[in-house]
């Protein structure tokens, strides 16, 4: 075990915070600039730590370009400090596939844990390659449900910790909940927080910014402290990440069925949303998606078109990513003093 | 989100088309050696220009670049009158005078292809502000490449429009390259879109494959605009099949690159086939649409190489306006 190297992977997308939620809702724009300068954080405490050796994704103009900059240019101290950072051998598509890929490639070359950073959809992407390698999930932006806000080197810190083994990751890591959805028995995907039927045709500018499209709601989990869709059921009943259930709500026509709630369903977007029925899912129940003709939103994202021809199955697993929190590990490693020395006197 | 009936889904089909059919033919003749000056097509691109100006009325006005055919078409510029000014004809959008890179139709909202790179920056910005002060709930869309989005003249209008509110979408065709240059090499963000935060507007990218996609964020951008929201940078990725200027071999390109584009990402097949899954137009329909627009470019290309030349008499008329 001693001569194995320790390896962490992280994967940054550079086209995170970019989408329609900008023009319509007041979402936040995040900087690349900043995201390399959140890795950059990262490195210092995981080369300290006793990480050997970081994976990247090598996308040229965004997070790594600028990466390997600061690395040939910045001071000398702290480059030393580094673990070696190797960037993936694989093309480019400036697509989630790449996001793919990369978490494909780490859990094949045995990552002890991968650092995700980028919005619900970016940890969906890698959730559905993740498998049981552990992640550490870090949020560029306001919209976001799934992932920690949370200040880099906290997390680099405690990817540090648990990939070098001065905290046991079975204390810290546990697995969450996903939504499954199929179309006709197969275009098998997933979402990790909402699964939203929408009436809208198209996918287009993916997201879903009005509640008056939306007919069903599926949530794997519902925080009444959550933005986005997942807040219209978190306000009536909220579930927790690890509760052994989740929850499907049917929209009622404005001001139809026997409530309404005022849901914040985006960034400074505040809406009624009228509700028909309310009520608790068990893993592996099947739902047969009632509306007839429209897009499944995954995580707030329309990605799947359906038409009257096709049958749409969601339902809810208890088998989806491990993820590492970072609270835990903190706490862990504050208890039996992993960053503490004892002065002598 | 506005919705798209089946009318709507028939008119963006046959401007696609048009555009597409436009170009390819354009391509064949060029070949020939009877169309003076340069043309740079716009094929590959369609479902930009023709997702943004779905929203637009004749009052809004547009501006262009050197590759300005589809833009041209999608605004309502006449085709007939489109193909015999690319010809050099009398009976061109322009006399014959301008041919391709200056093709303009101030009556539709057309306010010239372009020449000069980033040029039509500070042309939309004066568009937009006279619209602002008619106070019609106008607006100005600039229409200008990732090349153009490093131009001293777009990011100065960024500026202007938004320290002025203007009504005006920045409307960045990131088709990866400026002539030979990829993007990758002289945009140092991911997106254009990017750089919109450094003027405090929105910045939002899509993918310019998809109708759908653009048309929904174009008509939000350009709602926000017509309500005094202010400028907004909408980044459209998507693909040139042709070369940068006609005769352009393309050797930076990627063996198999256009190809794979061709078969991956025709905004014309995308559509098509998401139009006919939701059932909402049948292929008959758009085969229909196919074979008219087939004959109208047929008919655009013989009217041209009927028509005259401009003559000696016609060389100093419409050189200066006087006001
Ligand atoms: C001011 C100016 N500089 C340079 C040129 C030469 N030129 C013509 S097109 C072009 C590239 C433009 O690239 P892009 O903006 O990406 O538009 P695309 O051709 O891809 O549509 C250049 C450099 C020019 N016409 N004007
Ligand atoms: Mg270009």
């Amino acid at each position: 075990m001693h001569n194995t190297k320790t390896t962490v992977g992280i994967i940054a997308n550079p086209l995170s915070g970019r989408d329609v939620r900008r023009l319509v809702t007041k979402a936040s724009v995040f900087q690349n600039a900043e995201k390399s300068n959140m890795v950059l954080r990262m490195l210092g405490v995981l080369g300290k730590l006793g990480v050997d050796e970081v994976f990247m994704l090598p996308d040229v103009s965004g997070v790594a370009s600028r990466v390997i900059h600061a690395m040939r240019h910045g001071r000398a101290a702290e480059i030393s400090a580094f673990p070696r950072v190797t960037f993936l051998e694989m093309p480019i598509r400036d697509s989630a596939d790449d996001s793919l890929r990369a978490a494909e490639l780490m859990v094949s070359m045995g990552v002890s844990v991968i650092i995700v950073m980028g919005g619900d959809g970016t940890h969906r992407v890698v959730a559905n390659a993740s498998g049981d390698t552990p992640l550490l999930t870090l949020s560029t932006g306001t919209n976001n449900v799934f992932p920690e806000i949370r200040e880099a080197t906290i997390t680099g810190l405690a990817a540090g910790l648990v990939a070098s083994g001065k905290v046991r990751l079975k204390d810290v890591a546990s697995r969450n909940k996903v939504l499954r959805c199929e179309v006709n028995g197969s275009r098998k995907d997933m979402a990790l927080v909402d699964l939203g039927v929408s009436t809208e045709c198209w996918i287009g500018a993916r997201a879903l910014w009005e509640a008056s499209c939306l007919t069903e709601l599926f949530v794997s989990f519902a925080e009444p402290d959550a933005i986005g869709l997942s807040s219209i059921p978190a306000l009536i009943h909220p579930v927790s990440r690890t509760d052994a259930y989740g929850l499907r709500l049917v929209v009622a026509p404005p001001g139809e069925g026997f409530m309404t709630v005022e849901a914040p369903i985006a960034p400074g977007v505040l809406l009624p949303v009228s509700v028909a029925e309310i009520s608790e899912v068990r893993p592996k129940e099947v739902f047969k998606v009632e509306t007839a003709r429209g897009t499944l939103a995954l995580d707030g994202e329309r990605e799947i078109e359906f038409s009257e021809n096709d049958s749409v199955k969601v339902w809810l697993e208890m088998d989806g990513p491990v993820t590492v929190d970072v609270n835990k590990v903190m706490l862990a490693a504050a208890k039996h003093h992993v960053l503490v020395r004892h002065h002598r006197n | 989100m506005a919705e798209l009936k089946k009318e709507d889904l028939l008119k963006a089909y046959r401007t696609m088309r048009e555009i597409r059919d436009f170009e390819e033919r354009v391509h064949k003749e060029f070949a020939t050696g009877k169309i003076p000056g340069f043309v740079h097509l716009y094929a590959g691109e369609e479902a930009v220009a023709t997702g943004v100006c779905s929203h637009l009325t004749d009052d809004d006005r547009i501006t262009s670049t050197h590759r300005g055919h589809g833009h041209c078409i999608a605004k309502g510029v006449d085709i007939i009158g489109m193909m015999a000014e690319i010809f050099g004809k009398k009976t061109g959008s322009c006399c014959g005078k301008g041919g391709s890179m200056h093709i303009a139709d101030l009556e539709k909202g057309m306010l010239g292809a372009n020449g000069i790179v980033g040029a039509g920056g500070p042309l939309g910005c004066g568009a937009a502000l006279a619209a602002k002060f008619k106070g019609k709930g106008g607006v100005a869309v600039v229409f200008f490449g990732d090349g153009a989005s490093n131009q001293g003249t777009i990011l100065e209008s960024m500026n202007l429009a938004n320290i002025w509110n203007l009504p005006v979408i920045f409307l960045a065709e990131n088709n990866g390259y400026a002539e030979s240059t990829g993007v990758k090499y002289n945009v140092p963000t991911p997106n254009i879109a990017d750089r919109a935060a450094g003027f405090n507007m929105p910045g939002v990218t899509v993918d310019g494959n998809d109708f759908f996609a653009v048309y929904e964020a174009a008509g939000e951008a350009i709602k926000r605009a017509r309500e005094g929201g202010g400028p907004t940078l909408l980044e459209c990725k998507t693909n040139r099949f042709y070369g940068h200027f006609e005769g352009d071999a393309m050797t930076y390109k990627a063996p198999g690159e256009v190809k794979r584009q061709r078969e991956e990402c025709d905004c014309l097949k995308i559509f098509a086939a998401k139009a006919t899954a939701a059932g909402l137009v049948t292929a008959a329909e758009l085969e229909a649409i196919d074979k008219e627009v087939a004959a109208l470019i047929d008919e655009a290309v013989e009217k041209a190489l009927a028509a005259p030349n401009p003559t000696e008499a016609d060389l100093l008329t419409d050189v200066y306006v006087s006001y």
